[in-house]
């Protein structure tokens, strides 16, 4: 009988579920919100409406990301570092450090064979993650989703000398104004950024292959200035918003088969959706 | 349950919630109370002046306000936490204060809590950093100063009788507390590290005979303890300075692990030391304070020719106590800003790498507002070795 | 022009002695001496400075390295940056002593290279052959940097120099505690030079020694009474100078050059108050730098007060010495007695003095007596995030100022509308960056800061009565 496995990873800015069999067979990707978990519900019914599985089927659910304790119907709720580790893993084996630029914070992880062995992360301030990126889009006039093609276009990025998001706004703004050209402001920005991540990242001991997820992935000219700053080649996953929930839904599995090899019984929530009452 | 016993825990929760009820008390009978930082101050000394000494405390769930008015943010935020709520009069039972040379944010601020408080004594304790004979016998020299003016405040010129009696009370409430570690060994534990935090703190608030009592009582009912108050889960020790606040205790255990050990100064630090008896007082106190006390802000000359061996001679005491306490893992937890600990960092990492031990590191502000922010690495650090 | 074709162009920093320009070079000259020193087999330590015992290294013939120096050199060549992550990386807070964090990532940088790492500013940071802390002196990261830098370096070894001083307590006087103190220090620096006749494997010429003190405690006198000269209306020298013209004061005390360096800056602005030279032209406010070190990537800060018609004529921080004939230095003809005495005398010269004003503090006594003593008009204080030592407690200190000195008469408002005299204390002003982590300055947000307090100088001038 096919054993299916739900991952949900919670961030702060973007809801994403995975269900699996040996293959990621559904795969929803939600902007998160302020009620949690209400959309954690609506997502999950999603997901499982795409392949027309009802809930009851589903072997283990695993919760992960800052939302992770609002998802009742979870069966475990696993960290983001040890779920993003299983989650690259499975699309690199040979993968040793991640950088996950996510939209409210970015982490650093070491991993061997597909288990975390060390990580940071920057949780605490803006300068660093999707959200900086977001607030320069806005200051700029452009979307946020065009940044990366804009900065690989900057031939001279400019130095960007303030580390501080509000304040690096004001610079940049400051220096459109003085006939800074676009392209290279956005280069300058994005390498700047990067500076911010790779400074972070080498409190670990960086070795290849390196891999980045979360959305700052999707962003070609980060990748690119992060690659340089680094040194290393930077490798980028399929859909690089997904590795959380995969690894969660990964993690499952591996609970699951576990108990089966152990004779134990796997004790999971009650298998339903219906909304809650938040009081 | 005996019900005279299970009264204990809850005298403890009131004195940790209520912490300096005793203090108040006692100073409204008449009691000189005199208030301290840092476990370098030698309470002996006070206790032997007939004051009552009494550890002072920060408040992770009081935001710093009118500390800052008057000192500077870049400063070790449990100190500035400790100032602010002495600003805000939660210690104005205090008659005295006293500061030794912990550290920058201890020493470089002694003017600024002196003015501030405004109290009718106050003194500061010149430790010295180093172990040479020389530092040995300033030190000793430095106490009979303190002594000495001790003595004129509460007006009882301080014998040498006087400390060894001091001495031997407090050998016993040491001997105490270290037998309250015992709960600890087995798995699971049958006292939560953030239940014994609690012991310990409100110890260092009470007069020592009266800490002595409650640590029996305490020791007795948790003989009759049968059953642990928690489940098995990774044994972590805590490494780190004054962790006065059973927060961040709570929330390790919360994430599923038990608080087993620790190396902090309301812990092993401060407890397990003892003051040699039997020939001059003053010098077993020096000896006791600055050698015995394993605090990073005392230089220790390098042992041996290899970082290794330095390392197993500074931080092998950790290496002892995750062994005795059959540890998993250790948490090293460091206040922003601390430059003794801050600077040894990487040897602590180093050293606990070679002893095959898993490490948490964790800079931290002095606040409950950073729990969130911890919980996530407290739980990835679980999960990493737990499996 | 492009933005990105034009070059960044900062505004070069003027002093206002020829003394002060020519530090410049002689501290480069001062690093690269000690990297060709080391090539020529000399002994070479890792030092701070105001550590007591530059004589006694200069008679043994060790080389000092003064790894803060060079930390500083890095920042004010803004190049400190890669250095301060570096040292991040290896698990250090960047809250900590930036020099100490700067001085951490190059020295495990050159030792994993095994060679200076590249571009290193002026030659790079010469590898020790031992290195000496400081107990007690002043701050804790003299007590555990070099101890951080022995992981990387385990075959270097140190002394750590136990050097305290008491501090201020009502109930004590200086004289009550001084034998014990004394006593400690001078055998604290015994040790010293058994460890370093150890290292070397040569014997301490102690008549020597007492020359290079001598020496010391005449070149401490020509320090003080040339500083005193900048009492002076316009003051000829300001503390943009003084930062660099502390150099030989603390690098080299007890050396020929060093005095020979003062003596020349004492005729310099003899010179200069003969032909009524000041730092500026039109010399407006008179300032004192009442604390904290410099940010040494932003001396031209000083130049941007300067612009203004504000002048420092003086400073506390790194005015290391006092007139030896008041430091009541007993007769003794050991020179190590007499270096603990020195350092002892210096440390509690304030003290009596404030005693005898109620609500004062050494620290608050000395901002007094400049203030009387050079015609002050306000005082600034800078807070350098990453140090603790010199940079807790200024707030407090202003504070007390505020309280207990109020000297400029001023009409007040009353209730009833009547106005009478009465005082009020000096305008104030604190900055706020680092010594050497350019990220925290904000050159907007400082002059900024700047302008205002200017503002607030002329107001009180207008005011007062």
């Amino acid at each position: 009988m096919t054993q299916y496995f739900a991952g949900i990873d919670i961030g702060s800015t973007m809801t994403k579920v995975v269900i699996m069999d040996s293959g990621i067979i559904s795969s929803i990707i939600g902007p998160t919100g302020p009620e949690q978990r209400r959309l954690a519900n609506k997502v999950m019914e999603k997901a499982l409406h795409e392949v027309n599985i009802p809930f009851r089927e589903i072997t283990y659910v695993v919760a992960t990301g800052y939302g992770r304790i609002n998802v009742p119907f979870a069966d475990k709720q696993i960290t983001e570092i040890s779920c993003h580790a299983k989650g690259v893993a499975h699309f690199f084996p040979e993968a040793k450090t991640i950088i996950d630029i996510g939209g409210q914070d970015c982490k650093g992880i070491r991993i061997d064979n597909g288990k975390p062995v060390d990580f940071v992360m920057n949780d605490k301030c803006a300068a660093g993650t999707g959200r900086f990126l977001e607030i320069i889009a806005d200051a700029l006039g452009i979307k946020i989703e065009e940044m990366g093609e804009i900065g690989l276009e900057g031939n001279h990025p400019a130095k960007i000398s303030n580390i501080c998001t509000v304040f690096a706004e004001q610079e940049v703004v400051a220096r459109l104004a003085e006939g800074v050209s676009l392209h290279n402001l956005v280069a300058g920005i994005l390498e700047s950024l990067a500076n911010r991540v790779s400074r972070m990242v080498n409190r670990l001991h960086v070795a290849e292959e390196v891999v980045v997820t979360g959305g700052g992935a999707k962003n070609v000219g980060l990748v690119k200035a992060l690659s340089d700053k680094l040194s290393y080649t930077v490798a980028v996953p399929p859909e690089p918003l997904l590795t959380g929930a995969v690894g969660a839904a990964l993690l499952g599995k591996d609970i699951a088969d576990k108990t089966l090899k152990d004779g134990v019984s796997l004790e999971t929530k009650e298998r339903s959706l219906k909304e809650i009452k938040i009081f | 349950m005996n019900e005279k016993n299970g009264n204990i825990l809850t005298k403890v929760e009131r004195y940790y919630q209520e912490y300096g009820l005793r203090a108040r008390e006692l100073k409204d009978q008449g009691q000189k109370v005199i208030a301290y930082l840092c476990s370098l101050v030698p309470v002996e000394i006070i206790t032997a002046a007939g004051c009552m000494p009494f550890r002072i405390r920060g408040d992770v769930h009081e935001p710093i306000t009118k500390g800052d008015t008057n000192l500077e943010t870049i400063a070790c935020p449990f100190m500035r936490s400790c100032f602010d709520v002495s600003l805000k009069g939660r210690y104005d039972f205090s008659d005295g204060l006293i500061i030794p040379h912990a550290c920058d944010s201890m020493a470089r601020t002694y003017s600024t809590w002196r003015y501030s408080l405004g109290l009718p004594y106050s003194h500061f304790i010149n430790v010295p950093h180093t172990l040479s004979a020389s530092s040995m016998e300033f030190f000793i020299a430095e106490l009979n100063t303190f002594r000495k003016s001790l003595g004129r405040f509460a007006e009882k010129e301080i014998s040498d009788d006087d400390l060894t009696k001091a001495i031997d009370l407090y050998n016993e409430n040491r001997n105490k507390a270290k037998a309250l570690y015992e709960f600890r060994k087995q798995d699971p534990p049958l006292v939560s590290g953030a239940e014994l935090a609690k012991i310990l703190i409100v110890g260092m608030s009470l007069p020592v005979t009266e800490s002595n009592e409650l640590f029996d009582e305490v020791l007795q009912e948790l003989t009759q303890r049968k059953e642990a108050p928690c489940t098995k889960a990774p044994r972590i020790l805590i490494d780190g300075a004054c962790v006065d606040n059973i927060d961040f205790i709570k929330l390790i255990e919360d994430s599923g692990a038990n608080v087993v050990a620790d190396s902090l100064c309301i812990g092993t630090r401060d407890y397990w030391p003892q003051t040699d008896i039997g020939g001059n007082p003053m010098k077993a106190l020096a000896h006791r304070y600055l050698d015995r006390i394993n605090c990073p802000r005392t230089y220790r000359e390098k042992a041996g020719d290899t970082f290794q061996e330095d390392a197993e001679s500074r931080f092998g005491d950790i290496g002892s106590l995750s062994k005795e306490f059959k540890v998993d893992g250790v948490i090293l937890y460091v206040y922003k800003y601390c430059d003794p600990f801050g600077f040894e960092v990487p040897a602590r990492k180093a050293y606990l790498d070679s002893i095959k031990m898993p490490v948490l590191y964790l800079e931290d502000e002095y606040s409950t507002g950073t729990i969130g922010r911890l919980r996530t690495r407290i739980q990835a650090f679980l999960e990493m070795i737990g499996s | 022009m492009a933005e990105e074709e034009k070059k960044e162009v900062r505004k070069k920093r003027r002093t206002a002695t020829k003394a002060a320009a020519s530090i410049g070079p002689m501290v480069k000259e001062s690093i690269g001496g000690t990297i060709r020193a080391k090539q020529e087999g000399k002994k070479l330590a890792y030092t701070f400075i105001v550590c007591l015992y530059d004589e006694i290294l200069s008679v043994m013939d060790i080389v000092p390295v003064w790894t803060e120096n060079y930390a500083g050199v890095c920042g004010a060549k803004r190049d400190a940056e890669r250095f301060l992550e570096r040292a991040e990386s290896l698990g250090f807070s960047r809250s900590l002593c930036t020099y100490a964090l700067c001085g951490l990532g190059f020295d495990q940088w050159r030792e994993k290279l095994g060679e200076m790492p590249p571009d290193a500013p002026w030659g790079g940071q010469a590898r020790p052959d031992m290195m000496l802390s400081s107990g007690q002196i002043l701050c804790d990261p003299r007590n555990k940097w070099y101890q951080a830098a022995q992981q990387f370096m385990p075959d270097v070894p140190i002394y750590d120099v136990g050097l305290p001083y008491p501090l201020y307590e009502d109930d004590i006087e200086v004289a009550d505690v001084q034998d014990y103190y004394i006593k400690h220090i001078t055998e604290e620096l015994r040790g010293l030079v058994t460890f370093l006749e150890k290292q070397t494997g040569k014997k301490m010429d102690y008549d020597r020694l007492s020359e290079f003190v001598d020496l010391g405690e005449r070149t401490w006198n020509m320090i003080w009474e040339t500083y005193e000269l900048r009492r002076a209306v316009p003051t000829p020298m300001g503390t943009g100078d003084a930062m660099n013209t502390m150099v030989p004061m603390v690098f080299m005390m007890g050396t020929q050059q060093c005095y020979d360096f003062y003596l020349a800056l004492n005729k310099e602005l003899q010179d200069k108050i003969a032909r009524k030279e000041g730092v500026v032209e039109d010399e407006k406010y008179r300032l004192l730098w009442g604390g904290g070190l410099p940010s040494w990537f932003a001396l031209t800060d000083f130049n941007y007060f300067n612009s203004k018609g504000a002048v420092f004529p003086v400073e506390t921080t790194y005015r290391m010495i006092e007139p030896i004939y008041r430091l009541n230095i007993p007769d003794t003809n050991d020179p190590i007695e007499r270096l603990a005495w020195r350092w002892f005398g210096y440390w509690t010269y304030w003290y009596d003095k404030a005693k005898k004003r109620p609500g004062s503090e050494p620290d608050v006594e000395r901002l007094i007596q400049y203030i009387e003593d050079y015609q002050i008009d306000g005082v600034v204080m800078h807070e350098a995030f990453s140090c603790r030592t010199w940079h807790l407690g200024l707030i407090w200190q202003l504070n007390q100022l505020k309280k207990i000195y109020r000297p400029i008469p001023v009409l007040i408002l009353g209730k009833d509308g009547e106005k009478t005299k009465g005082k009020r204390e000096l305008p104030s002003l604190i900055l706020e960056s680092d010594i050497i982590d350019i990220s925290s300055y904000s050159e907007v947000d400082t002059r900024n800061r700047i302008d205002a307090f200017i503002e607030t100088l002329e107001q009180t001038k207008k005011n007062k009565v």
